[in-house]
């Protein structure tokens, strides 16, 4: 997690279903290679941890906030998307 | 005014098919309805051509109401519904209120087709017919879990659109039936749960679905009316979210309750009827054994096809369509998504959006989704051809279908499925 925090995007306000869609989006567009950081709310990291982690991708979490965390997705070597 | 039956297999367990049809009835739709159920009877039961084994469990019933009663009326539709009432097994049960509401006749299509198209409905506990206790009985006796549930997924906003009365009757038919309701309100169907509604030239919508709620308390059943929080939020219903699904509005009846989509989907992994404006439900023939606890098993989970047949961006109906279907195929749920009539244009052309706008590109949602598991896209390709528009060559992951292919995905099962029955939504 490497990253500038100011260049890393907040997904806290979109609701569960358009944030998997907008993630699947960006992943479409990102190398294997890269992983992907964003910010969410609380019930939104319970949606992403088990859904990206059974269809390829390592999931980091970490908290901070209360109800603010970092997750960082990237693709697992030679998995294709389930 | 006694009711006439619809010729459902009674005490079978089994169900027919049916279209609930609520919308506009074009040529276009009744033609490949049409084309779709001659495909049944030649290709896939071709032994109900033959014998014309009515009252058995190969019947097709058409329910129409509202604004689709006028395909009655029109000559050009009229002549595809004689072509339907032909095959074996097609029942046209109408609503006789919204019929003389409209001062529609169809007393031609009743004298040529006696048996096959009625317009006296049900006798309700009320002592009054309606439409609804027909749509009630076929909807309760869907596999005939105990305790039942029938479902109603409400699109449209009240007092521009009659549907949402048609919500509140479906519901108060179903509670006469002895069933739990569910009321899953999406997009502007959101509208109808606001509080302090004061019509004064129709039927109080927020009233009546407060008067459900208490209904079914009374009656010891079970009232669900759940609404969908990102469409609840975009019009200015959540006014307090406490970030872990829990939204509270001060602006909803009661019984309304903001919830994330997800709990939403959580009610369409049961296996109860989910009835609409524009809906239908194919029976899938089973092979195995019946379970004898049939809402608990994850394999029972009836598959979903959306068809999506409105334009992009115009409106929010072909986004909320395809938001339904990733969101369902996420919680395991059997997907199909189907672009069809105007829908196509989904899929036509290529879609650009502004960098920094925040509406989405539906060509790149589909682009980004499709892959996933239990979601699957398809063009039905005569659509296309009708409307002179050819398919974005690079949509390589939505799949070109005819009326072979689109038979075959209505009518045959999804594989390993364990359903009794296909649930189609129009969007």
């Amino acid at each position: 997690m490497e990253k500038n925090e100011e260049t890393i995007p907040d997904f806290s306000n979109l609701t569960c279903t358009n944030l998997m869609i907008r993630l699947k989006m960006i992943l479409k567009k990102t190398h294997p290679d890269d992983a992907v950081e964003f910010y969410v709310r609380r019930d939104q990291r319970d949606t992403i941890e088990v859904p990206f982690s059974r269809s390829g991708y390592n999931v980091k979490i970490q908290k901070a906030d209360s109800d603010r965390y970092r997750i960082s997705l990237k693709k697992k070597p030679g998995k294709e998307e389930g | 005014m006694s009711h006439v039956g619809v010729p459902l297999s009674g005490n079978t367990g089994m169900n027919p098919h049916f279209f609930l049809l609520g919308g506009t009835v074009t040529a276009e739709r009744l033609s490949w309805i049409e084309e779709c159920l001659k495909f049944y009877f030649v290709k896939i039961n071709p032994s109900n051509l033959l014998h014309h084994t009515k009252g058995q469990d190969d019947v097709f019933t058409f329910l129409l109401t509202g604004e689709a009663l006028y395909s009655l009326h029109n000559p050009a539709i009229v002549r595809i519904w004689e072509i339907l009432l032909a095959l074996p097994s097609v029942t046209i049960l109408c609503d006789r209120q919204e019929l003389m509401l409209r001062g529609i006749s169809i007393e031609g299509l009743k004298m040529k087709n006696p048996d096959q198209v009625i317009d006296h409905n049900r006798l309700g506990i009320s002592g009054k017919p309606s439409f609804w206790n027909d749509v009630a009985r076929i909807a309760r006796q869907h596999e005939q879990p105990v305790p039942s549930t029938i479902g109603y997924l409400l699109l449209s906003s009240p007092y521009m659109h009659r549907s949402s009365l048609a919500a509140v009757q479906c519901l108060n038919a179903a509670l006469e039936a002895h069933a739990s309701v569910e009321l899953y309100a999406y997009l502007d169907g959101i509208h109808c749960g606001h509080t302090g509604q004061k019509p004064t030239e129709f039927e109080n919508i927020g009233e009546g679905l407060e008067e459900i709620s208490e209904k079914a308390a009374r009656r010891g059943l079970s009232c669900q009316m759940i609404a969908c929080n990102r469409c609840a939020t975009a019009r200015g219903y959540s006014t307090w979210d406490d970030g872990q699904g829990q939204v509270i509005s001060a602006c909803t009846i009661r019984p309304f309750r903001i919830r994330n989509m997800n709990e939403i989907i959580e009610r369409f992994a049961k296996n109860h009827l989910i009835l609409g404006e524009d809906i239908a439900s194919i029976q899938i023939k089973k092979g195995a054994q019946e379970s004898s606890f049939p809402l608990q098993e994850s394999g029972r989970v009836p598959p979903l096809t959306i068809f999506i047949s409105r334009t992009p961006y115009g409106t929010e109906t072909a986004f909320g369509g395809l938001s339904l279907a990733v969101a369902c195929a996420a919680q395991g749920i059997p997907t199909r998504v189907i672009f069809i009539e105007d829908g196509v244009y989904v899929i036509a052309g290529t879609h650009v959006v502004e960098e920094n706008s925040r509406i989405f590109n539906l060509q790149e949602i589909i682009d980004a989704t499709a892959g996933s598991s239990n979601l699957q896209f398809f063009i039905f390709i005569p659509s296309l051809h009708q409307r002179g528009i050819a398919k974005n060559p690079k949509m390589t992951a939505v799949l070109d279908i005819g009326v072979p292919e689109l038979g075959q995905l209505l009518f045959s099962p999804h594989e390993e499925t364990q359903a009794g029955h296909q649930r189609i939504l129009f969007f």
